[in-house]
């Protein structure tokens, strides 16, 4: 190995530093006068956790620069989804303050906001000592702030991704070939999946089976709802006839037109089911479906075709599922945790990242930016429209209210048990949707809910 | 098949006996002697079958994580191998994972040894009140789930800033730890007769003196057989890792879980650290395994 000369080394590293601090400065010129001036959290170590995917990593990537304008630390947690709910809900629990900075997870949003576990962030976001003018809380789309939102009306997470879900063909040539188009309603989706299911070995449909995600907007689409009134009223309501018909139709996709073991299915392996073409039609996230328009690893780039999920006799109820960053009531740097919000989340860090591929941005002027749009054209399905048309009608109608009660995770188990026993032919829809009303209200009372 | 048959006359059954085919009395042994080439590897066959039966799960995974991304989901098992799934476990914070994993699991095994080993000595060999409550006691760690403790810990280690350290993962293993290392060596100091150890009193030793150079080189095995248990249960650790570590002390299992990403999972990744999981324990226990196989049979048949 070649000697080095250290005091080269040391013109690096402080070329290197020098570099990224302006070169951060330049990107946020306004949250440094907001925060009055550079290293003003000089000695403050920060610590963030969020769970893992593309933007926190690209956040990861950029720390540099938050660090080199602040002077503040960051330690940057990101475990997976999973271990990072099951870790923040039991350090939020006990109002701990491991955490500066935490991911508002979306169904676990009304629990941890009404708990109190969380920090109100208007007055954050009023102060202009504190926020850069040019943040613009408005630029954040309605429907990706409402599930950030308490119900005293403040503001308790700033969202970094508004996701919705869509249907997917993965082998819409064999739709094309059918004589047919994209389904537009319940029926349609019938219809077309007969006419291409089993067609070159490709099965019709699948989901992943978490039906309490997957199989709501059918519930919805059918007349059908999750609670009488969710937030007010959680009597749930999964023994109507709407919910029942719902069930049976759904669970009959899964049945008639589903691959093997069609209700053990993740959401990755529905992903990559789609990519190798192995099964036609999906339910997902537009995270996991815009993954098929990755030449790389998919095999039906060409063939793949997006749409809204069905209409129903109802109308059409599309889910969205909303994600932000908030501050822990428990924290002891909070000043500093909102700078980092603020930089996490400002204008110039968040096109930023749509210009590095970042998918699911929930600021509007990002959804509308010309980098985004053409990136999201996949095979001439527009994913950004489609999905911005979801989050707006959600927004709208307030069908997702019921996901961001505190009690769902409870309702949402028995509908994925209600779904796999119709699809599995071990009840009919009556009685598992019968049983599952009755298992909900059980469960809630449990939970001290007055029914 | 007719009755007659399946009926084995009392010759067959001795010929059967001597060839080593005795537990053998199915129609499978007849036909055995009808086809020499069985005859002759039909066992051997049999054993294989089930070896592979046995390793299958792990060869899935062992040629999954040589498998290239693109190819994880195609059946078949024709394909160009690939080392990027170990690559980018080392350029990732893994390898930090895999060390955390095998310092708490040392630390541990050691220190329930150190605590354990006397523990089961003075329980096997003092009477005093109580005695038997007190084994009984311990084995309730191991009787009670995980969460049963977990809660107690989290709080405790937040005051004592224990949280997302070593130590106090490798604290919190002793909780299952002890009550194998106690119950297991009271098995094997019982088998060593007090006997011997009155003996080394006699020529001048004390107590820990008898136990150390008698007690403890009579159990060896028992104590290999003991820390390889120890070892293998706090590696295979989750549900603590994944509860009281944040960042610094992430275990191994903790860190591969965490290839779940939201947008899809990392399955190379998941299975190039899976296989690298496996490693030590499998290079461990097949060094002591002399040990272990004495060890674990030690006391199944007394004299």
């Amino acid at each position: 190995m070649k000697p080095q000369n250290p005091l080269a080394s040391l013109h690096r590293r402080d070329l290197l530093k020098t570099t990224a601090a302006l070169g951060a400065a330049s990107l946020l010129p306004g949250l440094a006068g907001a925060q009055g001036g550079a290293k003003k959290f000089a000695g403050v170590t920060l610590n963030v956790s969020t769970f893992s995917a593309a933007y926190p990593k690209l956040l990861q990537q950029w720390l540099p620069e938050f660090e080199a304008l602040t002077g503040a630390k960051v330690n940057f947690d990101t475990p997976s989804f999973p271990v990072y709910n099951q870790r923040a809900d039991l350090e939020l629990s006990t109002r701990g303050s491991a955490y500066d900075v935490v991911n508002v997870t979306f169904i676990y949003s009304s629990r941890w906001i009404n708990s109190g576990w969380l920090t109100p962030l208007d007055d954050y976001i009023r102060n202009a000592n504190l926020t850069a003018p040019d943040f613009d809380i408005n630029d954040f789309l309605p429907g990706a702030r409402a599930p950030e939102t308490g119900r005293d009306g403040k503001l308790y997470g700033i969202p970094w991704t508004a996701e919705a879900l869509l249907t997917a063909s993965s082998r819409f040539d064999l739709v094309e070939k059918a004589g047919l188009a994209f389904p537009d309603t319940t029926d349609d989706l019938v219809k077309v999946l007969r006419a291409v299911n089993r067609k070159e070995r490709v099965a019709g449909f699948v989901a992943d089976n978490h039906y309490g995600w997957t199989f709501v907007p059918y519930l919805h689409a059918f007349g059908g709802d999750v609670f009488r009134k969710a937030p007010d009223d959680l009597f749930p309501t999964l023994d109507t006839p709407e919910a029942i018909a719902a069930g049976e139709y759904y669970a009959n996709l899964l049945k008639e037109f589903g691959p093997d073991g069609a209700v053990t299915y993740q959401p990755d392996q529905v992903t990559q089911a789609l990519k190798l073409g192995r099964v036609n039609f999906t339910d997902a996230g537009q995270l996991h479906l815009a993954q098929l328009g990755d030449a790389a690893t998919s095999k039906t780039v060409k063939t793949v075709r997006f749409g809204q999920v069905p209409k129903g006799p109802a109308g059409r109820f599309p889910g969205t599922a909303v994600h932000g960053l908030g501050i822990p009531t428990g924290s002891k740097n909070k000043e500093a945790a909102w700078a980092f919000i603020q930089w996490a989340l400002s204008k110039q860090t968040t096109r930023r990242a749509v210009t590095a591929g970042y998918g699911s941005p929930a600021r509007r002027s990002d959804i509308d930016s010309p980098e985004f749009r053409q990136k999201q054209v996949i095979n001439g399905s527009d994913l950004a429209k489609l999905s911005l048309d979801a989050i707006e009608s959600a927004s709208k109608s307030g069908h997702m209210k019921y996901r961001t009660v505190s009690v769902y995770p409870q309702v949402d188990q028995q509908l994925n048990k209600a779904i796999e026993l119709i699809a599995s032919g071990q009840l009919s829809a009556k009685q598992a949707f019968q049983q599952a009303q009755a298992n909900s209200i059980a469960e809630l009372k449990r939970a001290g809910v007055k029914l | 098949m007719t009755l007659a048959s399946r009926t084995i006359d009392a010759a067959e059954l001795a010929l059967s006996h001597e060839e080593g085919a005795g537990t053998d009395l199915s129609g499978a042994t007849h036909r055995a002697r009808r086809v020499p080439w069985l005859r002759a590897h039909g066992r051997s066959l049999t054993v294989a079958l089930l070896v592979l039966l046995v390793l299958s799960p792990f060869l899935w995974l062992v040629q999954l994580a040589f498998k290239p991304a693109a190819d994880i989901f195609e059946d078949s098992l024709l394909f160009v191998p690939t080392l990027d799934g170990f690559l980018s476990l080392l350029q990732g914070n893994f390898v930090r994972s895999f060390w955390n994993s095998l310092a708490v699991s040392t630390m541990s095994t050691v220190f329930s040894l150190l605590i354990g080993v006397p523990a089961a000595y003075a329980l096997t060999r003092w009477k005093f009140k109580g005695r038997d409550r007190i084994a009984l006691w311990i084995l309730v760690t191991r009787m009670a789930p995980p969460i049963a403790f977990t809660i107690p810990f989290f709080l405790a280690y937040q005051y004592l800033g224990l949280q997302d350290t070593l130590i106090g993962l490798a604290i919190v293993y002793l909780t299952f730890n002890l009550a194998i290392v106690i119950w297991l060596m009271q098995t094997f100091f019982e088998a060593v007769p007090a006997s011997l150890e009155e003996a080394a009193w006699i020529d001048g030793c004390g107590v820990w003196q008898a136990f150390w150079r008698v007690a403890l080189p009579l159990t060896a095995p028992g104590l290999a057989a003991t820390a390889v248990l120890c070892f293998i249960f706090s590696w295979n650790d989750f549900f603590y890792a994944l509860i009281l570590t944040r960042t610094n002390a992430i275990t191994a299992p903790v860190a591969i879980v965490n290839f779940l990403q939201y947008e899809g999972w990392e399955w190379t990744k998941i299975a190039a650290g899976g296989t690298l999981v496996m490693f030590p324990v499998i290079v461990f226990t097949v060094l002591v395994r002399k040990y272990l196989v004495r060890g674990l049979t030690a006391g199944g048949v007394k004299d």
